[in-house]
Formats: structure tokens, C-alpha cells, sequence
């Protein structure tokens, strides 16, 4: 099982270093990075420690920036997720137009809590967000039109929704992007899961420590 | 891997495009029940999105599961530590 991760993380760095400057000179970014690395186990180890950062961040206190309320609040489904998915956008380094989206969105509706009010709806802002993002991220828009008979073209935007940030890109990006954040999405799921059966395991152990 | 950089100045080549599908095609978890060659494209494209809506479920399935063992383990602090230790075993 071991095999899977044969290279060193300093040559693996080094690598995507060569590439990107290889990219550099190419009119549009090169395909992301490909999506057996989200299987590796160095990925999955750099991401658990992310997840529990970010659970952490959440259970010390979402309402801390709020109104003051005395009573802190336990931290709801919705914030461990998106914890969960900010961890997963940065460990992707940014070079998925699904990362980038779901961190741009992300810090802008941050930006909106703190100066209005605490609580700001969270789909229809973070889709408005992720399309302006789009737009102005993906430069091979213009070449949509050509590469999809109708029908495919409807359940291509079917899927441009679901995959956060990606309504507006071309065909062939939109797949490659798809691929990505599905094989994210398998990892974080593991992830999580892993997370979930251990935290259980804990508590449960404690509980039968604990005298009756 | 693929060299050919024909993407913003013409069209895409339909032998990129079939590659691109074949790669989402092997994450899905149906192709590994079949053994499918070629589904068709649409087919493909409606399972992608049921796939990632499903995985999306799940995750939000497991966030709520979280976040009530997370209220639930504020008696003990050490167990945080535990949990990162297992996780890099």
C-alpha cells in the first residue's frame, strides 16, 4: 500500500515547481493536477490535519464575532461542512477553478457578515459569488459553444451547477474539473468518515471510563 | 502527458474530449460494477451528477455527525490529540 507514494513530498514539490513554470508560457493554465493524487496518503494525512484544525476553529466559538451574545452556540452541520470544504479547497493549492471559487466565495461572505449582520444566506450569495469568479477566472468560455450537442449541453450546465465555480467554463474544463472535485470529494468523504468512526470510538471509550 | 495545446485557439480535439470522459468515467463507481466499455455521453454526464449529488449528501451526512460528537467531546480535551495520533498512523 505503500507504493502509492513513492516520492518524497520535497521531490513532489519540486516537480509541480518545473511544471508550473513550464505553464507559465502557455495561454491558458495547464489541466489540473491529476486526480490519483488525491488518493495518495500523504494528501489524505495533510488534509485530516486540516479537517480537525478547522473543526477545532468552528467548536471555539462561530458566534465569537457576532453580536456578543453570552451563550456560545454548538457548532451546527452546516459549519462543519463548510470547514470541510475549506480545508479541502486549500488542499487542492489553488489550482482548480473549484477551489478557488469555493475560497473566493467563501471569503466574501465573511466579508458581508462582518459588516452586516452575523447570519448571510449561504447558497444563492456563494453562487452568485462563484460565477463572477468564473467569469472573470476562465478565459476559454467563449469556446463553449462548438463542443456540445444540445441535449449534452443541458446536463452540462446540470453539472457546471453542481461543481462549485465551474457554470461558465468550456466543455473539456468542466469534465477535467468534475474529475477533480470528485476524486476530492471521495477523499474528503474517507476523510471525514475516518474522523467521524474515531471521534465515536473515543467518546465511547471515555464514557465507559467515566464512574456511573 | 499530452502535449498537444490546442485548447483556446480551435476547437478541442474529440480525442481529448473521450479522454477526458474515459478519466471521469473510471472514478465513477458504476464503471467498476460492468466493466462498461462506452457508455453513451449523456448517460455518463447524468450519472457524474447524481454521483457528486450523493457525495454531497454524504458529506453533509457526516458533518452533522461530527458536530454532535464535537459538543459531545468537550469532556475530554486529550481525545483531540488521540485522534490526530491515529490519524497519521
Amino acid at each position: 500500500m505503500a507504493s502509492t507514494s513513492s516520492s518524497t513530498p520535497a521531490a513532489e514539490v519540486e516537480e509541480r515547481g518545473r511544471k508550473r513554470k513550464r505553464a507559465a508560457g502557455a495561454a491558458e493554465p495547464a489541466a489540473p493536477a491529476q486526480p490519483s493524487k488525491w488518493r495518495t496518503r500523504r494528501e489524505h494525512e495533510i488534509y485530516s490535519s486540516k479537517l480537525l484544525e478547522a473543526i477545532r476553529l468552528v467548536r471555539a466559538g462561530p458566534s465569537s464575532s457576532a453580536s456578543g451574545a453570552a451563550a456560545p452556540a454548538p457548532p451546527r452541520g452546516w459549519a462543519v461542512r463548510e470547514a470541510a470544504d475549506r480545508a479541502l479547497a486549500v488542499a487542492a493549492r489553488g489550482r482548480t477553478h473549484w477551489s478557488r471559487a469555493i475560497l473566493a466565495s467563501r471569503r466574501r461572505r465573511l466579508q458581508a457578515a462582518h459588516r452586516a449582520r452575523p447570519r448571510a444566506p449561504a447558497s444563492p450569495s456563494s453562487r452568485h459569488d462563484a460565477a463572477a469568479a468564473s467569469a472573470s477566472a476562465a478565459s476559454a468560455s467563449a469556446a463553449a459553444k462548438g463542443t456540445a450537442t444540445p441535449p449534452l449541453a443541458r446536463k452540462a450546465k446540470v453539472l457546471g451547477r453542481l461543481v462549485p465555480g465551474c457554470r461558465k467554463l468550456s466543455f473539456p474544463t468542466l469534465l477535467a474539473e468534475t474529475t477533480d472535485y470528485i476524486a476530492a470529494l471521495q477523499m474528503q468523504v474517507r476523510a471525514m468518515t475516518a474522523l467521524a468512526e474515531a471521534l465515536s470510538a473515543v467518546s465511547a471509550t471515555s464514557s465507559s471510563f467515566s464512574p456511573p | 502527458m499530452s502535449s498537444r495545446r490546442s485548447s483556446s485557439r480551435g476547437n478541442i480535439s474529440e480525442d481529448e474530449i473521450n479522454e477526458l470522459i474515459s478519466k471521469l468515467q473510471a472514478l465513477l463507481p458504476s464503471s467498476r460494477r460492468r466493466g462498461s466499455g462506452q457508455a453513451s455521453t449523456t448517460k455518463l454526464l447524468k450519472e457524474t451528477c447524481s454521483y457528486i449529488k450523493s457525495l454531497h449528501r454524504e458529506v453533509d451526512d457526516l458533518s452533522d455527525r461530527l458536530s454532535d460528537l464535537m459538543s459531545t467531546m468537550d469532556h475530554n480535551s486529550p481525545g483531540a490529540e488521540i485522534i490526530r495520533s491515529i490519524l497519521r498512523s
